[in-house]
């Protein structure tokens, strides 16, 4: 009976969605649109977490000390900053070591590797290079270096140029959020408006049809059902036909927003949450079509 | 079977027409009544109370002893299957065949594929269209359209069949088929109730005839002739 019912209305339903034409392909594009926003700002949002972790894993202080300083008393500083319960690691950089890293960095390099030869002494520093808990907390690591005992000794702190890339991440991802969220609101109402039309469309259609069948003692789901069905069906092809736009349209749009630089890096993962941006659609896809639907019966059929 | 206790319609609106004016009746079960009158007078207004498509403004309509203003939107459905209506404009589904509009009614309710392809034929066969089943309503002629309506009506098997005005858009011919069919329905122990104001239709059937005139019962006689 259950069953019955079910199979028999979503027919109807089917049948709705192909015999409407024009008003259904006005439905699913306006929630296609919809989804589309909703995804758009949710792979950005990922991307821009994504890109955000990228770099921090990147950053670090790295602080120089002048030549004459002797060996032991940068351990005494490295074991000092240990201590800070802000401080994740502090790993010390002799300046052979430095030097080494740099021949390495510069191998298909032999002007650079002669000039170094040149030089007589060593010309690099060496260095004690930080890595934070949390990336907020850079400032107040940089800001006690800067107050401390050690702070004759040091020759420099190279921080600040990744505290622009780290901000530029923070306010991007906050703007995505917020115009993000506006426009999801606005274009969902939109959806709901006009999917809500569409279906009082076909309850008018079938005024007949819906006469006979409460006259011969259809349940009132039966009646419903259809429409219902019809919803979702609009909200499943919404959701399809956006997961398919998507793709290129996140590949044109993210390097503007994010900074060409990490694309690679967030094409990569992407893939991996493709399936749950569908998921994702398909229930936001879903649920608008069955409250559009719901809406409509509500206002427009006496059951 | 049916009982009417001083039952008042008004019609809220402009005019606050009133459709019926302290109407009291009972019918019995197996009766053959027709209600007649001018337009207006209240004939549909008492069947759409009955298959409770509008409600009272007071008073009570009692179906099989059951108050009808007191059965829940919930329950609606199962009250309607009880009851098989015929109107003059038919309202078949121009889209379907004769066969699939009258399976309309079984498939709604929930009945399975098998009993519709066991009584859909029957009931076509019962009102004389058995040859018609394959047909679209567009194809046959307007006593066959308000058969396949009857044939509806009927696949439920139901307690009570409620005609209003169902020859208004016939000829004569076609229309006294109609009757007869309504009389064998009603000689095989369905209650029939007829509204219309065919003078010569009622004054053939010699059956129970209530007579309104603007929406007070004026007459009610067991052989009733149309007197007005």
């Amino acid at each position: 009976m259950i069953l019955l019912t079910l199979t028999r209305t979503f027919k109807s339903g089917f049948q709705n969605f192909f015999r409407n034409g024009s008003l259904t392909v006005a439905a699913v594009s306006i929630l296609t649109l919809a989804l589309l926003i909703i995804s758009v700002i949710l792979v950005l949002s990922i991307s821009a977490n994504l890109g955000l972790k990228f770099i921090q894993d990147k950053i670090d202080i790295r602080v120089y000390f002048k030549s004459d300083v002797e060996e032991t008393r940068i351990m005494a500083f490295r074991s000092e900053i240990q201590k800070y319960k802000e401080v994740k690691s502090a790993d010390y950089v002799s300046k052979n070591k430095a030097l080494d890293d740099f021949k390495a960095a510069n191998a298909g390099k032999p002007d650079i590797l002669k000039a170094i030869d040149a030089v007589d002494e060593n010309p690099l520093l060496a260095s004690v290079n930080i890595k934070a808990v949390n990336p907020e907390q850079y400032d107040i690591i940089t800001k006690s270096v800067e107050n401390s005992t050690f702070k004759d000794d040091i020759a420099s702190i190279n921080y600040q140029q990744y505290k622009l890339v780290i901000d530029r991440f923070n306010s991007t991802i906050k703007t995505i959020r917020k115009t993000g969220a506006f426009l999801f609101i606005l274009f969902s109402l939109i959806a709901i408006l006009i999917t809500f039309n569409v279906i009082r469309m076909t309850i008018f259609n079938h005024g007949t049809e819906i006469e006979i069948m409460r006259l011969v003692g259809a349940s009132n789901n039966f009646i419903r059902l259809p429409f219902v069905f019809e919803g979702v069906i609009y909200g499943c092809c919404a959701a399809v036909i956006a997961v398919i736009l998507l793709f290129p349209i996140v590949k044109i749009v993210t390097p503007y927003i994010i900074g060409s630089a990490y694309v690679k890096v967030i094409e990569a993962d992407f893939l991996r949450y493709l399936v749950f941006i569908f998921i994702a659609q398909l229930f936001v896809g879903t649920a608008l079509g069955i409250i559009s639907s719901l809406l409509a019966i509500r206002r427009y059929l006496k059951i | 079977m049916i009982e009417f206790k001083n039952v008042k319609k008004i019609y809220s609106g402009a005019l606050n027409a009133v459709a019926l004016d302290d109407v009291s009746f009972r019918i019995e079960k197996s009766e053959f009544v027709s209600f007649v009158g001018h337009s207006g007078a209240g004939k549909s207004t008492i069947l759409k109370l009955i298959y409770a498509e509008e409600k009272p403004t007071s008073g009570e309509v009692l179906f099989n002893g059951e108050n009808i203003t007191k059965i829940t939107s919930r329950n609606m459905p199962y009250h309607r299957r009880r009851i098989g209506t015929v109107f003059q404009d038919y309202k078949l589904l121009a889209k379907k065949t004769v066969f699939e509009n009258v399976a309309f009614a079984l498939e709604v309710s929930g009945h399975t594929n098998k009993e519709i392809q066991e009584n859909v034929p029957q009931i076509l066969d019962i009102v004389g269209l058995g040859n018609k089943a394959e047909s679209y309503p567009h194809e046959i002629s307007g006593g066959e359209k308000q058969r396949v309506a009857i044939a509806r009506a009927l696949v439920h098997r139901p307690a009570l069949i409620i005609a209003d005005e169902p020859t208004g858009n016939l000829d004569p011919i076609s229309a006294w088929g109609i009757i007869q069919l309504l009389l064998k329905i009603n000689s095989l122990g369905t209650t029939v109730i007829l509204a219309t104001h065919d003078k010569e239709i009622v004054n053939n059937i010699k059956k129970r005839v209530i007579t309104l005139d603007q929406g007070r019962i004026i007459r009610d006689h067991s052989k009733g002739r149309y007197a007005i």
